[in-house]
């Protein structure tokens, strides 16, 4: 904790996520709930928690309504106190009419006088929307031991998936020595975690250079590997890009297994209890007579009626009797009527299933969905926020209804797998 | 206008009894863990934020570290602002008379410069340790509406359990709303009348003060049922009773704990957590930071209560699990109830147990005997215990905290007390 009175810490939760699909149609990707009643963001504002950190600006820019609700005073992360803060920075009017920000590298150079106001020898990076735990702190001291200008925490992946990040090759002290953003062809499977560590003195240097440099992985990471002394920290363990519907929903089933590599209890994560009023009012979860519960997690105020396997419920769900869930993820406040049945869903919050109804009905569960094949191709079917599935109403694999959708919206009560309403 | 508020609740939260036995041994008997992650005084409390009033003083003397950590700031039942506050008053020294409250009238007779100093225009007195939704504003109303000097709230019990109560004589002046009291007694050997206080006054701040004041001249107990009643009776007085017709449940025993406990569950459970909006304090034992409940692959789980933060493996029937509780494979629980951080090892089976918290249960533990289950048949277990595997205890039992893992080991029969 040696750190904890003055590195700075700048979180990145402007990220639109677009490939969650609906669930990002109303919030941020960081905002996105997570396990229960957690949001993705959690995560990362738990690790700076519990690494002793706690002078934090939030950068956003897409909806950022639900995660500013969800931040509030910092309360929750401890961010509260005299020398403790959390501050929410959105793009602001500046040089030019609208500035908004173009990258990573470009929404922190927008905050520069941010970073000059909190006075740091270093200042973390670190994106909002990923599911891991990590101590920074640990990171900070081998960041001083080595001496580095910038570190970057890295991570071994499949080689099949380091497209997707930005890979670096080391040399024997773990000095980065070349890099590729997302490489085409894969020479390593280290790859990045988009967390760096940079010396506040260094960072605005290289920030100041060159305003068309707008983002770290593209161009001034590189940059500063090419020209200065730029470690990697090695991480092992659990880590998750939740950015994709089947990510989302693997990490969700994740929980579910015996020997779970994530715990979000004994990691130390922390929801906000009183944003939304959603935990501090509920009271326990609810198991009739009769009701059946495997592999699954249950969050206070949810009543079981009926059947729930393998699945994440978050707050406030209802599932009626002979209601059947099964390998699903079901937001708050969800009713499923008598009867209904979910499988292999996405539910967002308050939606209603009516009696009878199915959603995820088929053995085909590889024919994409039309409108976004590239979102839903493994047979998952989401509904969005406050939408209504008509009783008897059956969907099928890999559809999707749009948010607040009413029975009138239905075309038929038969929606075809690939479908969108 | 209603900025300043016009009523002080004052909760009377001090007491212990011993017929709650082990479960008082560390805190008051408004402290005890009730309905799955609350606390009983939460049912008070959540009654007064629901019927607008928040500026209340909560008396307590007996073992209070529990009771003031739950209450924290008040925060929780939005009991904190410029005309909102939770005070808590417990005994202290000064240059007058002052010692220990003596009984439930003295505590409030020893803070009457606190009552003074609000000033209020009706003080509600009410007990923390009763398990009820009521809306105060009704029998406030009822008592600005007669201009009485006293309205207790009443609640019709059977006649053969009348002697256990407070009990007042109320005729039909408002009908099912109330009517005047023409006789209050005290737990009476041969109860004539069965309206049972609830313990819940509106006093006539005059009155209250003046009856308080002739009660610590003249005698030397000092209990609101036991005392000032009686002499409030005994005077030139309007005193109303307020019909109160919802569910009320008590916790004065192991038994009425147990029982109370179980009218949660079922069906349609006689105490409506949700619709009763019953709010606790999360920050109390960190209850905030618990995870949702993770049932594994063989639970079940049927007609039972669970919070966030428990892990189930085995089978919960008819329980109410409080957060941390881990129920391994192969474990039963039934007819139980588990206070934070129970662990009930694999092959254990519990019946119509209620455990304090922090206990662990070895494996293959047996407690309880299967059948109906009986109130009279608790087995009751105190706090910091750990029950070695195989260890075989009987109905009735009642388990002393703290207790050396030897003084647990082998057989315990029925109704056996372990200290």
């Amino acid at each position: 904790m040696i750190h904890g009175d003055n590195t700075l810490v700048l979180l990145l939760a402007g990220g639109v996520g677009s490939r969650l699909n609906i669930l990002v149609q109303t919030r941020a990707k960081p905002a996105v709930p997570f396990a229960g009643f957690y949001r993705i963001i959690d995560f990362s504002l738990s690790n700076v928690m519990n690494s002793g950190l706690s002078q934090v600006g939030v950068l956003t820019q897409y909806k950022p309504l639900s995660l500013m609700r969800h931040l509030g005073t910092g309360e929750a992360w401890d961010f509260t106190g005299r020398t403790r803060g959390v501050k929410i920075l959105p793009p602001r009017t500046g040089f030019q009419d609208s500035d908004w920000y173009k990258g990573t590298a470009d929404a922190v150079r927008q905050n520069i006088d941010f970073i000059r106001s909190h006075p740091a020898k270093e200042t973390v990076i670190l994106s909002g929307d990923h599911i891991y735990r990590m101590d920074l702190d640990d990171m900070l001291r081998f960041h001083r031991r080595k001496q580095a200008h910038v570190t970057i925490a890295m991570m071994v992946v499949p080689l099949s998936e380091i497209h997707q990040f930005g890979a670096g090759i080391t040399n024997t002290e773990g000095r980065i020595v070349e890099w590729e953003e997302k490489p085409r062809i894969p020479r390593t499977d280290l790859a990045s975690m988009g967390i760096y560590v940079f010396d506040t003195e260094y960072l605005l240097r290289l920030l100041e250079e060159d305003r068309d440099e707008v983002d770290f992985g593209m161009h001034l990471i590189p940059k500063a590997i090419e020209r200065d002394n730029v470690f990697a920290y090695p991480f092992h363990g659990y880590w998750r890009d939740v950015g994709t519907v089947q990510a989302y929903w693997e990490a969700n089933m994740d929980l579910l297994k015996g020997d779970s590599e994530i715990s979000p209890q004994a990691w130390g994560i922390r929801p906000n209890p009183y944003a939304d009023r959603l935990q501090v009012d509920r009271c326990p979860a609810r198991f009739a007579s009769g009701c059946v519960v495997e592999g699954s997690m249950i969050s206070a105020g949810c009543v079981i009626e009926g059947e729930v396997i393998n699945s994440v419920l978050s707050p406030g769900v209802r599932v009626g009797k002979n209601a059947r869930v099964r390998d699903s993820i079901i937001l708050h406040d969800c009713v499923l009527e008598e009867g209904a049945v979910v499988d292999l869903a996405i539910l967002d919050k308050r939606v209603r299933v009516g009696a009878g109804a199915v959603v995820g009905q088929g053995e085909d569960k590889t024919t994409p969905n039309k409108a976004c094949p590239k979102h839903l191709y493994t047979g998952i079917t989401m509904i969005g926020k406050e939408a209504e599935v008509p009783p008897q109403a059956v969907i099928g694999r890999n559809c999707v209804v749009t948010p607040s959708r009413k029975a009138g919206d239905f075309p038929s009560l038969l929606i075809a797998t690939g479908e969108t309403i | 206008m209603k900025l300043k508020p016009k009523v002080l609740a004052m909760i009377l939260a001090g007491g212990r009894v011993d017929e709650l036995n082990v479960l008082t041994a560390y805190r008051p008997k408004s402290a005890v863990p009730f309905g799955g992650f609350a606390r009983v005084i939460d049912f008070a409390l959540s009654n007064l934020m629901h019927s607008g009033l928040e500026r209340v003083a909560i008396l307590s003397q007996y073992r209070s570290f529990s009771l003031i950590s739950h209450i924290g700031v008040g925060a929780v039942w939005d009991m904190t602002g410029r005309y909102r506050g939770v005070s808590i008053l417990p005994p202290s020294q000064g240059s007058g008379q002052s010692s220990w409250y003596r009984g439930s009238a003295d505590a409030i007779h020893q803070n009457l410069d606190f009552v003074q100093y609000h000033d209020p225009e009706t003080i509600l007195v009410l007990s923390g340790d009763h398990v009820y939704n009521m809306d105060y504003r009704e029998i406030l109303q009822y008592h600005r509406d007669k201009d009485a000097d006293l309205t207790i709230a009443c609640l019709q019990v059977p006649m053969a359990e009348a002697s256990r109560f407070g009990v007042a004589e109320i005729d039909d002046e408002d009908g099912e709303r109330g009517g005047r009291i023409h006789q209050y007694q005290e737990k009476p050997a041969d109860p004539r009348f069965n309206w049972a206080s609830l313990t819940v006054y509106c006093f006539r701040p005059s009155v209250l003060y003046e009856v308080l004041e002739a009660n610590a001249r003249e005698d030397d107990s000092f209990e609101f049922g036991r005392d000032i009643l009686p002499r409030i009776m005994a005077g030139q007085y309007r005193v109303y009773g307020f019909k109160f017709h919802g569910y009320w449940g008590y916790t004065r025993t192991v038994a009425e704990y147990w029982q109370t406990n179980m009218d949660l569950l079922g069906a349609e459970p006689k105490i409506q957590l949700e619709e009763w909006g019953i709010r606790t304090n999360l920050e109390h034992r960190s209850v905030r930071d618990c995870q949702p409940l993770k049932a594994g692959p063989g639970a079940h789980i049927e007609n039972s209560l669970v919070y966030n933060g428990c892990v189930v493996e085995g089978r919960v029937e008819n329980s109410i699990l409080f957060p941390g509780v881990h129920v391994k494979s192969g474990a039963e629980v039934r007819n139980s109830v588990l206070f934070y951080d129970n662990v009930v090892g694999h092959g254990a089976i519990l019946d119509t147990v209620v455990s304090d918290v922090n206990v662990t249960f070895g494996a293959r533990v047996r407690i309880g005997e299967p059948g109906v289950p009986q109130a009279d048949k608790v087995t009751v277990i105190g706090w910091n215990n750990h029950v070695l595997d195989g260890t075989v205890i009987g109905s009735g039992c009642t388990l002393h905290p703290n207790l050396r893992p030897e003084q647990m080991g082998g057989e315990i029969k029925n109704n056996e007390v372990v200290r």
